[in-house]
């Protein structure tokens, strides 16, 4: 009744320490090819809670994942928006291919309300991604939300400082963004699979990735002090 | 012809206790002023020796703190026609029938998979009611009724499908089980006649001559021989349920019980009358002419119990109530005719659609509706007003609107931020910025008299984050920060 290595390597849940999962996990495509052959399965994973850990505003930390959000929302589900910083640009999302009339933005006034809300948005089924920006350090409240994204099976991004770093996630996937260099310097230190020792760095910001108007009316400019 | 007839045993008694039933010993009364009687009697009340027709004083001197309740006839007989409207799902032919109601089977039987089921579900669906009831099926409504009464006394009967076997099956039943007037029956057991044969036995001229025709009559209805057209009841075109509760309740989780009882109700009332509600209201009564009102409104016409309480669990969790909750009062007064929705294995774009439209309402239940938004983009070049919110609950399912504007996309601007500020923020130090891209002229709004005149620029700070910033030219002039490239 032993079961070799090689055999228990095939049972789903199991990988080697030293390679990515491979399992059939659903994953929706980043659009960008060189981070998605560093997530397991080949894209951002759905039916789970994953974590973007950044700092500064503004690096692009949304728009990174403007490919993969415009996928979510093709088989006509919702992308919600809880407790965003701002109001979602309208123009700067239909630019990407995300759907507008599938996006929903939720403003809850206070901090157990806005746990709700992602709980019930994930858990509905009725949300191909929920992007949420919350308060809440609390693991319990993190291992409830990792619940709702497996019975949702939605796309579902957790926002937060990168001082959680230090702290444990429930999450399946960590991404800790940073600028370097006119880049997006991406660093994974938690992933189904051994953490990613070089950071990759990714062109996003300016304009959403999928945008396919022209830039002629914008001249660069660069580095010119204005006095 | 085939018909079902519910009994409800002790019916003053379970209108008194249907939003819960009372530990404490309760009595019924009927009967003059001065020397009221117990008409019923709850189980409490009985342990303590109290039996139905003693006098009320009698019944006080037996069980200590009893509760005595003056029978009204007009809340039962309301009671039995809202049943009667809940009955209208399972057939057209529903109608109000002594202590009970009776429902015409027949037509309806092939629709609900035979009469095992239906009766079941019939059982099922009283019992969520907060009722209980017997239930007795024959071929004609008087059979039916007695075979009812049969099982509320505790007696075996099995029903009956047609009208071959009637005779033998209510052979052995005693005749005090018809509701007949009290000298007849006291009359027949003079006779002798006690049971059903017996009285089926006799001739049928001597029995008109000696009892009278109407029990000739009745028993001609009873055996099928005489026709007994009965007229269906119809429900007025709104749903109105008052329940009192047993007792106090403090908080809202003590209404969520009685509240499924009225919404299980009116449920079943719809389904009848193939009609949904989109906009309920229900009163919580403090007592003292103190009551608070809370509204539920849908996107659609809805009538699933278990939605609208989810709903309705949400908003009065929200809820400051200044004293506790007697009683409940659940008003929908426009019924809108309902979208079947059929189930699927496999869910569709149909059931995505549904599940959205749940999703925004239970949010919006628990939220306050201007905190869900939608966002749209505006007609307009002002970045202000290019990109907006709306609030996504009146839309309902058209949202031909937002189609439209996407339609605009191929001149759309290139660059735009994923977040704009509510309003520009005023720079005072735009030194620690250096501009990538721009300047891009955005001048509008001349007719409206918020004309703006500024020219934006894409820029970045030391620590690399990108803002949409510009230089507005007219009014308050300056620089501002008005997007993030989040």
């Amino acid at each position: 009744m032993k079961a070799s290595v090689a055999q228990l390597a095939q049972l789903p849940g199991v990988w080697r320490g030293g390679e990515l999962e491979h399992a059939a996990q659903p994953v929706v495509s980043t659009g960008h090819a060189i981070l998605d052959r560093e997530l397991p399965g080949g894209g951002w994973p759905t039916g789970t809670l994953t974590e973007v850990l950044h700092d500064a505003a503004g690096i692009g930390e949304v728009s990174f994942l403007a490919g993969a959000l415009a996928r979510a929302s093709a088989g006509d589900r919702l992308i919600a928006w809880i407790s965003p910083p701002h109001l979602p640009y309208a123009p700067a999302l239909a630019a990407a291919g995300i759907s507008l009339d599938r996006c929903l933005v939720v403003r809850p006034a206070n901090r157990d309300d806005s746990l709700w809300a992602a709980e019930q948005a994930l858990r509905s089924g009725a949300c191909g991604a929920v992007l949420f920006w919350l308060p809440s350090d609390e693991y319990a409240w993190l291992r409830r939300l990792q619940m709702a994204a497996e019975a949702g099976r939605a796309m579902a991004v957790l926002f937060r400082s990168t001082a959680a770093q230090r702290l444990s996630t429930p999450a399946h996937l960590r991404v800790v963004l940073s600028r370097e260099e006119g880049a997006l310097e991406v660093r994974i230190p938690k992933r189904r699979g051994p953490p990613l020792d070089c950071p990759i760095r990714l062109q996003v910001g300016r304009s959403l990735p999928l945008a396919s108007a022209s830039t002629t009316n914008i001249r660069p400019r660069a580095l010119v002090a204005v006095g | 012809m085939l018909w079902i007839a519910l009994e409800l045993p002790a019916l003053p008694l379970q209108v008194a206790q249907r939003a819960g039933a009372s530990r404490e010993p309760l009595v019924i009364s009927e009967g003059p002023e001065q020397r009221p009687i117990v008409v019923c009697a709850n189980e409490a009340a009985q342990s303590t020796g109290v039996r139905e027709g003693q006098a009320v004083a009698a019944a006080k001197a037996l069980a200590i703190n009893l509760r005595v309740l003056a029978r009204d006839p007009a809340v039962e007989r309301e009671a039995l026609e809202r049943l009667a409207a809940w009955g209208g799902q399972f057939t057209p032919m529903s109608c109000v029938d002594g202590q009970g109601i009776s429902l015409e089977i027949e037509a309806t039987l092939k629709l609900f998979s035979g009469h095992a089921r239906l009766s079941s579900a019939i059982r099922t669906g009283i019992r969520d009611l907060g009722f209980q009831a017997t239930l007795g099926i024959a071929p004609t409504p008087l059979a039916a009724r007695l075979f009812a009464r049969a099982e509320a006394n505790g007696l075996q009967v099995r029903g009956c499908l047609d009208l071959a076997t009637l005779r033998e099956r209510m052979a052995e039943l005693p005749l005090f089980l018809l509701d007949w007037p009290g000298k007849t029956l006291a009359h027949l057991t003079d006779l002798g006649v006690v049971r059903m044969r017996d009285m089926l036995d006799l001739p049928a001229e001597g029995v008109s001559r000696r009892f009278g025709p109407e029990i000739a009559i009745y028993l001609g209805r009873l055996m099928g021989t005489i026709a007994d057209p009965r007229v269906p009841y119809s429900p007025p075109p709104r749903f109105r349920a008052r329940l009192e509760l047993p007792a106090e309740a403090d908080g809202v989780d003590a209404l969520l019980f009685p509240l499924r009882r009225m919404l299980v109700e009116m449920e079943g009332t719809l389904r009848g009358r193939g009609a949904g509600v989109q906009q309920l209201v229900l009163w919580l009564e403090h007592g003292r002419k103190l009551r608070t009102r809370m509204d539920l409104e849908f996107a659609t016409p809805e009538r699933e119990s278990d939605f609208i309480l989810s709903i309705a669990r949400e908003k009065l969790g929200r809820l400051a109530l200044p004293a506790a909750t007697i009683a409940l009062d659940l008003r929908a007064d426009a019924l809108l005719s309902y979208v079947a929705r059929e189930s699927t294995w496999l869910p569709g774009a149909k059931e995505q659609a549904i599940g959205r439209e749940r999703l925004v309402q239970r949010l919006c239940a628990r939220l306050g509706r201007d905190r869900i938004f939608g966002i749209v983009i505006g007609d307009d070049h002002r970045p202000e007003r290019q990109g907006g919110s709306h609030a996504i609950f009146d839309r309902g399912r058209d949202n031909a609107g937002t189609r439209d504007s996407a339609g605009k996309l191929p001149c759309l601007a290139p660059g735009r931020p994923v977040w704009l500020l509510n309003r520009p923020r005023k720079l005072v130090n735009q030194d620690n910025f250096c501009l990538i891209a721009g300047p891009e002229r955005i001048e509008s709004g001349w007719w409206d008299g918020t004309e703006v005149r500024r020219d934006y620029y894409l820029a970045a700070n030391a620590r690399g984050e990108t803002f949409w910033i510009f230089r507005e030219h007219r009014g308050e002039q300056g620089w501002y920060m008005h997007g993030v490239f989040a």
